[in-house]
């Protein structure tokens, strides 16, 4: 199996991806080396591997800068509120249970005001596939602290709780598949939403992706590819493992992999 | 002793074939992450000098012959700005070394 298997000759100035794409919208508002434009084109191969029917499809993200990526795919898509994200992605799928939902989510979609309506969903154990991108902070509010913020990060409002663990959250609300990547591992990321794609259980895929403008002045670390390198060199792939351990410690390292995934063939 | 590139070459050298590839970059798309100089494992691409409508470094191609067709700055680029295209094929032998 080949990456570029689905992928039709183009001549001109067209990119491959383009009729996917809602051209006149781009280039888009991320910042120059964000992940999530990594995480929107790796999604974008998964489906022209797969030869996806494009109106069997939804696309939902909520807030921020995660929220745009509904505006930028050339797909059917939804930009929904903040506190409403999972509640609106369950009500569709109920509706039309023939297509395929996928969630983009965030940060504040997830924990501050969406969780109740995730932990129903995985109750209920709805067909919907999460992609959580994690930035690890709050990125508009600039330095505030977040449910997720590594153990004694620098940040106003210091607080010595240990993080938030978003794959040990999922395990337990009842999802079905569980995995967790860094942007730069897309092929492991594309294989992941295959998986979840052609399973149809409720699935979630956690991406933690750098904030290259925020974090870059409290950090020091450089410019992108350095941050995004540091992050992919501090993962360790570590697949099985047990979810407990997943919470982002200080001075463990980053561990990546396929968690869990109970309709394993 | 051989070195580890010149046995590969006495293996493969008998009809074994390696993709040539052409890269395409939208320059004005581009905003500067450097991520497909970094990543590609030939060293095609270098940042230019210019700017383009936005004021970004755009990448150009410096070494047009080492480039494989891997894909991998089409599948790193997050602005959707580059890709490759398949030229022709050609014997392994062939390919050119990169200096590290």
């Amino acid at each position: 199996m080949s990456f570029r298997a689905g992928m039709s000759k183009v001549t001109g100035d067209i990119h491959p991806s383009d009729s996917y794409l809602r051209v006149d919208a781009i280039p888009s508002v991320w910042c120059s080396g964000c992940g999530i434009g990594l995480v929107v084109h790796t999604f974008i191969q998964t489906l022209k591997y797969l030869r996806f029917d494009l109106n069997k499809l939804c696309v939902v993200s909520g807030l921020g800068c995660t929220g745009k990526i509904a505006e930028y795919l050339n797909l059917p898509s939804f930009i929904t509120t903040n506190s409403n994200l999972f509640e609106y992605a369950g009500q569709l799928k109920s509706k039309n249970a023939g297509s395929k939902i996928i969630v983009f989510s965030n940060n504040a979609d997830f924990l501050v005001s969406g969780a109740k309506d995730f932990i129903e969903i995985g109750k209920k154990n709805i067909d919907l596939t999460v992609i959580h991108i994690n930035n690890i902070i709050y990125t508009i509010t600039e330095n505030g602290i977040f449910p997720n913020t590594p153990f004694r990060r620098m940040v106003t409002g210091q607080s010595d709780e240990l993080p938030f663990n978003i794959p040990h959250l999922a395990k337990s609300c009842g999802a079905q598949y569980v995995a967790r990547w860094t942007p730069l591992r897309a092929g492991w990321l594309m294989y992941s939403i295959i998986d979840t794609i052609l399973k149809g259980n409720f699935s979630v895929i956690e991406v933690v992706s750098p904030c290259v403008t925020y974090y870059a002045n409290r950090d020091q670390m450089g410019d992108a590819v350095e941050r995004m390198a540091f992050y992919d060199h501090f993962a360790i792939m570590k697949p099985g493992e047990s979810t407990e351990n997943l919470d982002l410690r200080a001075h463990d390292r980053l561990i990546i992999g396929k968690f869990l995934d109970k309709d394993e063939i | 002793m051989e070195s580890k590139r010149e046995e590969k070459v006495k293996v493969f050298s008998s009809g074994m074939k390696v993709a040539r590839g052409e890269v395409e970059v939208m320059r004005d798309r581009c905003k500067g992450c450097g991520f497909c100089v970094t990543y590609c494992p030939m060293g095609v691409l270098e940042l230019s000098e210019e700017y383009n409508v936005k004021g970004y470094h755009f990448p150009v191609v410096k070494d047009e012959a080492s480039c494989i067709n891997c894909g991998l700055c089409e599948m790193l680029c997050p602005d959707f700005a580059i890709w490759s295209l398949l030229k022709e094929e050609r014997p392994v032998i062939e390919l050119p070394r990169r200096d590290e």
